[in-house]
C-alpha cells in the first residue's frame, strides 16, 4: 500500500473521487461564456493558513458535504535529494514512518486508522513525501496524535528495516523489475532527459542500495527532513478552523524545530540538441515510444501558457495528438502525457520538470514516422496562433480538471494541492488563484512558448523495444 | 424520508485491544450521523429508469447511461466483440462526426467514456454544472443512433489486436486469464483474451447485430449525480431518451462456476516474482450472507490491517501487495487471494495463506478485532457514497443485483451486527480449501517442485 503511487497525473473518474467543496449547491460554478472566461461568482476553497511557532505550515479547509475529514503531512523531501549512495531512501523511508513511533508499535498505526474506520497512504515524489488519512471527522484528534507522534520520533528496529528492504524490494520487482513495460516512461525518463544527478538518477532505488541501508541512515534521514519546520499539515473537510488549529497546536507545537540543510543546486545544464535513447524490454510485446520537452519555470507566465498548450496537444479526445496518432492514423490506440506525468501533476512539484508523451505501436511502424506526425502537430502551435475558440476550450478543459484535482481521492486531491502551494510557495491561496493565470495567457504568448519549449532542441525521445538484442543506439 | 445511516464508530476498538506503550491515542468526538443524498427516481414510457442525486459543492455533474450488454452476450467466436462495438461507439453520432463529439463535450470540461465490462456496457461524461443537460443529449445520441462507420472498424480492430498482446504479457493477468478459464470453461466470463485470428475476422455486420441485439432501453439505466438543475435535467432526459426504442431484454446466460483443489502452473521462464491467484465461487449480494462474508474478506486479506498482509507482508517480507477481494457479476461472484511473491517464498507464502484462511475456520476471531474490521468498512461505506462516481456506483451496484435501497440504509447497522461466529461459518462455508484453484505465474523451473504440496499440479 505504502509506495509510489503509478497511476498517472489526469484522475481518471474512478470509485474513489471525493467529497466537494463548501459552496451550498447552486446549478453552476459562476456563468461560464463560451470562450472560456468566467462571469459571475466563481467556485473557491474556503482557507485559513497559520505558522505554528516551530515552523509547521497548517492549512484548515473547512468542507461539511460529508462527516469525513483528510489529515495530510506532507515533508519538504523528495526523492531527488536523497543521498547520493542510498538511491531509493527517501521512498524506503517512507515505509518506514508506518513501523513504529514513540507510542505506537508496528501496525499500530495503520490499524489506529483502519480500526477507526478510515483510509491511509504514503507515497513519494520528486520534492515531497507524503503521509494521508481520510477518516471519519469525530477521529480527528486521534488522528493528529497520531501524525504527531511519528514527527516526534520514530522507533524503528533492525527486524522492522530488513522487513521492509524486502517489501520494498518485491515492490519494484512487481511495478518495475517483472513487468513488461515497467518504469517506462516515468522512471526511466528522468535519468535520460536529466543530467543534473539529483533529477536523474534511479528514484525506486538500486536493488543493492536498498539492501544496503541501515539504521544510521534511517535515523540520519529522519533528524534531518523530518522536523515541523520543514513540513506542511493540511486538515480538510468536516471540521470547525478554530478547533482544528487548536488540536494542531496541541500535538504538533511542542516538536522542537531543527536545522535544515542548504538546498542542493537542482539546476540543468542547458540542453542544445535532441536526445535519443533506446532501451531493450524482454518482457514487452509491442514497441513503444516517449518524448519529453523540458517545461518552463513552475508558476512563470510561460508555464501557465505551457499547461495550455499541454491541453491543446495531448488531454483528451479533442487533442492534436489524439486526432493525428489515434483518430486519422492508428499509429496507436490512445497517447497520454502531461507535465509530470506519472508521478503527480503539473502542481505538485518543485523543480526542473518534463513534458512527457507516451505511447504503444506496432512493430511494423517506425519511430521515427510516428515523431514526424508528432512534429507537424507541434508545429501548428508554433507556426500558427491558435483560435479563440481553441484557447477558451482549453481553458475549460483545465478548469474542469482543477475541479477533479480537487475531489480526487475524497478530497485528498485538494489536501495535496493546498500542502503544495504551502510547502512550495508559502501561499495555499494560489488554489484560488490558479485559474487567473492561465486567463491571463494570450495566443501570441502560447506561440512564443510554443516556439522556445517546444524546440526539437530541447527534446528527449526514448523509445523501447521488445525482444533481446542490445540496444543500437 | 431517508434512513439517517448512523456512523456507529465507536471508541473502545483499537485502543483497548492494542496494548500501547506510554501515551494512548485520544478517542476524538462523537460519532456524526452520515445520510445518503436524496435522489429521485423516475422511469420512462419505454422503461427506460433515471435516477438524479443532486449531490455536494463542486461544479460538475456526472452523467452516466448503464447498459446490461457486456462480454457475457458473446459467443465464443466473438471474444472483445462488445468491446469493438463500444468503440464503434465512439466514432460519430446523429450527424456528427466522433471529432465534432470530442470537441463539443471538451467544451463542456468532459468526454465520451465508453466502458465495457464481463455484463455491462457504460457511456459516461463528467462535464461543469451548467453543461449537464447538454451532456445528456449527446450520450443519447450516441447510444440511439451510433453511426458505427465501416471505415474505422480496420483500425480498432487493430488497437484491440495492440491491447490484447500487450495486456497479456503481464503476469498478474495471465494469472487471471488462467483462473477464469478455470473456473468457467466454456461460459464468455471464461474468455479473457481472444485469439488474434477472432479480432480480424470481425465484420461490420458483426458489429451491428450486436448492437442491435444488445443496446436498448430496457436494459438501461440512467443515473446523475452532482451540480445541476433538475428540471432542466429532467427535461433533457425526458426529451432526449423517450424516443429510444425498448429493444431486447438482457440475456440471462448466468454462469455455473467450477471449482476444485488443483495448481494450475503458468510458465514464465525466468520470472523473479511469481504472480498468484487462487480463489473459488462464491455467493454474492443477494445472499443473507454476504455482508458477513464482506467482513471476513475484510479481516482476512482485504485491508492492509488483514490477517494476510499482516502476515505474508509486514512480517515476512515475501510481497509488496496481497490482496483478497470478492469479485462480482450479476449472479456470479468468486473470492480471489493475489499476490506477486519472491520466486523464492513461493511456496512459503501459499502455506502461510492456508494458514491463515484454516486459523479463521478453526476458531472465531477475537471480538475487538472483529470490531475494529467492522468499523472500517461502515467508514469505507460512508467514502464509497461520498463522490459523483461513488455514488452512481453503489446505486447502480443495487440495480445490476435487483437489491433494494435498505441495502444501504441498513448497510451499516447490518455490518455492525455480524458475530465473530459468522465470520467464523463464512470463512468454512464460503473460503474452503478443498475447492480452492490455484493459480501461480512463475518460473517453473524454481517454483514446480514444491507446488505438488498444494494439490496437484496442472501445466
Amino acid at each position: 500500500m505504502t509506495g509510489f503511487m503509478l497511476h498517472a497525473g489526469k484522475p481518471l473518474l474512478i470509485a474513489a473521487l471525493g467529497a466537494a467543496a463548501m459552496l451550498a449547491a447552486c446549478s453552476g460554478g459562476g456563468g461560464v461564456k463560451s470562450n472560456g472566461k468566467k462571469s459571475g461568482a466563481a467556485f473557491s476553497v474556503p482557507i485559513e493558513y497559520h505558522k505554528l511557532a516551530n515552523g509547521l505550515k497548517v492549512v484548515l479547509s473547512q468542507d461539511r458535504t460529508v462527516p469525513i475529514v483528510t489529515v495530510a503531512v506532507y515533508y519538504n523531501i523528495g526523492f531527488r535529494i536523497e543521498p547520493r549512495e542510498r538511491t531509493g531512501f527517501a521512498h524506503l523511508f517512507e515505509h518506514m514512518m508506518f513501523q513504529g513511533s514513540r507510542n505506537l508499535g508496528k501496525m499500530e498505526f495503520i490499524r489506529l486508522i483502519q480500526t477507526n474506520g478510515g483510509t491511509l497512504n504514503g507515497s513519494t515524489r520528486f520534492d515531497f513525501t507524503n503521509y494521508f488519512e481520510i477518516v471519519p471527522s469525530h477521529k480527528l484528534e486521534t488522528i493528529l496524535w497520531a501524525e504527531a507522534d511519528r514527527m516526534s520520533g520514530l522507533a524503528i528496529t533492525r527486524d522492522n528495516l530488513s522487513n521492509q528492504q524486502a517489501v520494498v524490494i518485491n515492490e519494484v520487482k512487481v511495478n518495475v523489475l517483472n513487468t513488461p513495460y515497467g518504469g517506462f516512461p516515468w522512471l526511466d525518463m528522468p535519468q535520460y532527459a536529466f543530467k543534473n544527478w539529483y533529477n536523474s538518477h534511479n528514484f525506486y532505488g538500486e536493488l543493492g542500495d536498498i539492501e544496503a541501508a541501515n539504521l544510521d541512515d534511517v535515523r540520519s534521514f529522519f533528524d534531518t527532513f523530518y522536523s515541523p519546520n520543514n513540513a506542511a499539515l493540511v486538515i480538510a473537510g468536516d471540521i470547525v478552523p478554530a478547533e482544528a488549529l487548536a488540536l494542531a497546536e496541541k500535538y504538533f507545537g511542542p516538536i522542537p524545530s531543527a536545522e535544515l540543510p542548504a538546498r542542493p543546486d537542482l539546476s540543468e545544464p542547458p540542453q542544445s540538441e535532441e536526445q535519443r535513447f533506446s532501451r531493450i524490454d524482454t518482457l514487452a510485446s509491442r514497441p513503444a515510444l516517449a518524448f519529453s520537452y523540458r517545461v518552463p519555470e513552475r508558476l512563470s507566465p510561460q508555464w501557465y501558457a505551457f499547461g495550455l498548450l499541454d491541453q491543446i496537444l495531448v488531454q483528451g479526445e479533442d487533442s492534436y495528438l489524439h486526432n493525428a496518432l489515434v483518430k486519422r492514423t492508428g499509429l496507436t490506440g490512445s497517447v497520454s502525457g502531461g507535465i509530470n506525468n506519472g508521478l503527480g501533476n503539473k502542481y505538485n512539484y518543485n523543480g526542473p520538470m518534463l513534458w512527457t508523451v507516451s505511447l504503444f505501436h506496432d512493430n511494423e511502424t517506425a519511430a521515427d514516422s510516428i515523431l514526424a506526425a508528432v512534429d507537424t502537430e507541434i508545429a501548428r502551435v508554433r507556426d500558427s496562433l491558435v483560435s479563440d475558440e481553441e484557447l477558451g476550450r482549453a481553458l475549460i478543459k483545465i478548469r474542469s480538471e482543477l475541479y477533479d484535482y480537487l475531489e480526487y481521492y475524497n478530497g485528498m486531491g485538494k489536501a495535496d494541492l493546498l500542502a503544495c502551494f504551502a510547502l512550495f510557495d508559502d501561499d495555499p491561496g494560489m488554489i484560488n488563484r490558479i485559474e487567473e493565470g492561465f486567463l491571463q495567457v494570450t495566443p501570441e504568448l502560447l506561440q512564443q512558448t510554443a516556439l522556445k519549449y517546444l524546440d526539437s532542441s530541447r527534446r528527449t525521445v526514448l523509445e523501447l523495444q521488445p525482444g533481446r538484442q542490445s540496444a543500437s543506439q | 424520508m431517508y434512513k439517517l445511516i448512523i456512523l456507529a464508530v465507536t471508541a473502545l476498538c483499537a485502543m483497548a485491544v492494542y496494548a500501547l506503550p506510554g501515551e494512548t491515542p485520544p478517542a476524538g468526538g462523537q460519532p456524526k450521523k452520515f445520510e445518503l443524498p436524496p435522489r429521485r427516481t423516475f422511469t420512462l414510457d419505454n422503461g427506460l429508469a433515471v435516477t438524479l442525486v443532486p449531490f455536494g459543492g463542486t461544479p460538475k455533474v456526472a452523467v452516466e447511461l448503464v447498459i446490461a450488454a457486456g462480454n457475457i452476450d458473446e459467443s465464443a467466436s466473438q471474444v472483445w466483440l462488445a468491446d469493438l462495438t463500444g468503440m464503434m461507439l465512439e466514432e460519430g453520432a446523429a450527424g456528427m462526426s466522433s471529432e465534432q463529439i470530442a470537441r463539443k463535450l471538451a467544451g463542456m470540461g468532459g468526454q465520451l467514456d465508453v466502458g465495457v465490462g464481463p455484463d455491462q456496457t457504460t457511456l459516461s461524461a463528467d462535464v461543469l454544472a451548467e453543461f449537464g443537460p447538454e451532456a445528456v443529449a449527446i450520450l443519447s445520441e450516441v447510444v440511439r443512433a451510433p453511426m458505427l462507420p465501416g471505415s474505422e472498424i480496420e483500425r480498432l480492430k487493430n488497437d484491440l489486436i495492440r491491447r490484447a498482446s500487450i495486456q497479456s504479457s503481464r503476469a498478474q493477468t495471465q494469472a487471471l486469464e488462467k483462473f477464469r478459464e478455470v473456473l468457467y470453461g466454456d461460459h464468455p466470463y471464461g474468455r479473457v483474451f481472444p485469439a488474434e485470428g477472432i479480432l480480424q475476422a470481425f465484420t461490420l455486420r458483426d458489429v451491428k447485430d450486436f448492437y442491435d441485439n444488445n443496446f436498448g432501453a430496457a436494459r438501461a439505466r440512467l443515473y446523475v449525480a452532482g451540480v445541476f438543475d433538475q428540471e432542466a435535467m429532467e427535461a433533457s432526459i425526458r426529451q432526449s431518451f423517450s424516443g429510444w426504442a425498448d429493444g431486447p431484454a438482457p440475456s440471462a446466460n448466468l454462469p455455473a462456476p467450477e471449482s476444485r483443489r488443483e495448481v494450475y502452473l503458468v510458465s514464465r521462464p525466468g520470472a523473479i516474482q511469481s504472480s498468484i491467484y487462487m480463489g473459488l465461487p462464491t455467493i454474492g449480494p443477494t445472499n443473507p450472507d454476504w455482508l458477513a462474508l464482506n467482513v471476513t474478506n475484510f479481516l482476512l486479506g482485504g485491508m492492509f490491517a488483514s490477517r494476510i498482509t499482516a502476515n505474508i507482508r509486514e512480517d515476512k517480507g515475501y510481497t509488496y501487495s496481497p490482496r483478497s477481494s470478492i469479485s462480482v457479476r450479476r449472479g456470479d461472484a468468486y473470492w480471489a487471494q493475489r499476490a506477486d511473491v519472491t520466486t523464492e517464498f513461493t511456496g512459503a507464502a501459499l502455506k502461510e495463506i492456508f494458514f491463515e484462511i484454516d486459523r479463521l475456520q478453526g476458531e472465531p476471531p477475537p471480538a475487538g478485532e472483529l470490531q475494529g474490521v467492522q468499523n472500517y468498512a461502515a467508514g469505507r461505506f460512508v467514502l464509497q457514497n461520498s463522490s459523483r462516481a461513488g455514488i452512481i456506483g453503489m446505486l447502480a451496484y443495487l440495480d445490476l443485483h435487483g437489491l433494494p435501497i435498505s441495502y444501504l440504509e441498513n448497510y451499516t447497522e447490518n455490518v455492525m451486527k455480524i458475530t465473530p461466529e459468522q465470520v467464523q461459518a463464512a470463512a468454512k462455508n464460503y473460503i474452503r480449501d478443498q475447492q480452492m484453484t490455484i493459480v501461480v505465474v512463475g518460473d517453473s523451473a524454481s517454483i514446480a517442485g514444491e507446488l505438488g504440496a498444494f494439490g496437484p499440479v496442472m501445466q
